[in-house]
């Protein structure tokens, strides 16, 4: 196996390009973790470690805030900049794994590998960001609600990388919370959901809730948001949104929890989130 | 092959090391510092636990060749002088240790901990700690030595 430690996107596109069956390394706590199960069997890596502008944070004028692909998680959970609705992703990134593999793993990495039980993907969603990827032939966006696909498949095509994602700006008085159910500290989530919370006058002025655990990709369902917004978020509303969200979702039975029991979840997760939210509102 | 130079508890070594080496591997079989435990190689159990630039890694999820120039602290490099670290020797006095396999991811781990957060609960070191698994179980007087180390590092 080779391995190669380029400077710059371009170099290690065109080394992807020449190869591929070639990988992308990024933080390596899922790729190595594969490596030594014997899951994957590339014929090189392609460490990122070396690429500067991927680990750059970067506010545009226009609000929205760019995050390099090879920022650690443990470094996002830190992120002054990711305030008021962004937190979302900051409480996420905290609560992946240990301290440990939050100092090796990263936000491309998550993004790219494209698991849906993992922290990132839901709060991503619901945060509206965009991801950028790069490949020989140019650049392009996605919004985050179409990149992931299904379990562990993502619209990312061969040879292309994913080098950025950037987050809109929301609401001035939005808030976040990301509401994580697992069975001990740092597994991954039986059910989460990631929230985006603004009020006005008792009411709900701007929502979105995307859930990690509950199917193939993130589920978010626009008719749920729409149930929320405008309500005084009364038990009526968010049990119809719960509902709608359910029936949007498709979770696995595995040892974390049946289907059943995730669903079962689902209105209590979304209700303890939303209080969390409106408790911390301006 | 790679080859590689880096700091290893103090020490500038050089490594040859195929590309998919971790250097938990390279640590317990090309460097014979054993301390480092081999247990689930998934980054889930923290027995490998190791400093790099001072963070607190799993050292089975880090590939050698791609921390060429950085520098790693093992269970072997945290005392100095022949003596042990103040951690070390707080889970000695409070009998810390069962089987003790876990015990040098646990104390590094604590390590780092203590430098980030140096006044601890006993529920922060628990979410702290929760990388470490303990198959004895042994968890208690774990945060025991983690508040006396703490105790005696701020006094």
């Amino acid at each position: 196996m080779e391995f190669y430690q380029p400077e710059t996107i371009e170099q290690a596109l065109a080394l992807l390009a020449a190869d591929p069956a070639a990988m992308p390394l990024a933080g390596g706590a899922t790729l190595v973790a594969m490596l030594n199960a014997e899951l994957v069997e590339p014929s090189a890596l392609i460490s990122l470690a070396g690429i500067e502008e991927l680990s750059a944070v970067e506010a545009m004028a226009d609000g929205t805030l760019w995050l390099g692909a090879m920022i650690s998680h443990a470094d996002l959970a830190t992120e002054e900049r990711l305030s008021g609705g962004h937190s979302v992703l900051r409480q996420a990134a905290a609560q992946i794994a240990h301290p440990s593999v939050r100092n090796i793993g990263t936000l491309g990495g998550a993004v790219a590998h494209g698991d849906p039980s993992s922290d990132l993907p839901a709060a991503l969603v619901a945060a509206d960001a965009v991801i950028k990827m790069a490949s020989p032939t140019g650049k392009r966006s996605i919004a985050a609600g179409e990149f992931f696909e299904d379990y562990l498949t993502t619209v990312l095509a061969e040879g292309e990388m994913v080098t950025a994602v950037g987050l809109p700006r929301l609401p001035e008085n939005a808030v976040g919370h990301y509401e994580k159910f697992a069975r001990v500290h740092g597994d991954y989530a039986t059910l989460s959901v990631a929230l985006i919370l603004a009020m006005k006058g008792g009411e709900c002025s701007y929502v979105s809730v995307a859930l990690g655990s509950a199917g193939a990709k993130p589920v978010r369902v626009p008719e749920a948001e729409a149930r929320l917004l405008g309500s005084a978020l009364d038990g009526a509303a968010v049990q119809d949104a719960a509902q709608l969200l359910s029936e949007a979702s498709d979770p696995v039975d595995d040892v974390r929890g049946s289907a059943e029991y995730r669903l079962m979840l689902l209105p209590r997760l979304l209700q303890r989130a939303l209080n969390v939210a409106v408790a911390c509102a301006p | 092959m790679i080859n590689i130079t880096l700091e290893i508890n103090g020490e500038e070594r050089e490594l040859c090391v195929p590309a998919a080496r971790t250097m938990l591997d390279a640590l317990r079989n090309d460097l014979n510092l054993t301390g480092t435990k081999n247990a689930c190689n998934q980054g889930v159990c923290g027995a490998c636990t190791v400093l790099l630039d001072g963070t607190a890694v799993n050292a089975c999820l880090v590939l050698a060749a791609n921390i060429a120039g950085r520098k790693i602290v093992t269970i072997e490099g945290l005392g100095e002088g022949g003596r042990l670290s103040p951690m070390q020797q707080a889970f000695v006095d409070t009998g810390a240790i069962q089987c003790g396999f876990c015990m040098s991811g646990m104390i590094v781990s604590a390590t780092a901990f203590l430098t980030e957060n140096p006044k601890p609960s006993r529920h922060e070191i628990r979410a702290g700690l929760s990388g470490n698994l303990c198959r004895c179980s042994g968890y208690v007087r774990v945060i025991d030595a983690v508040i006396l180390a703490s105790e005696r590092m701020g006094a």
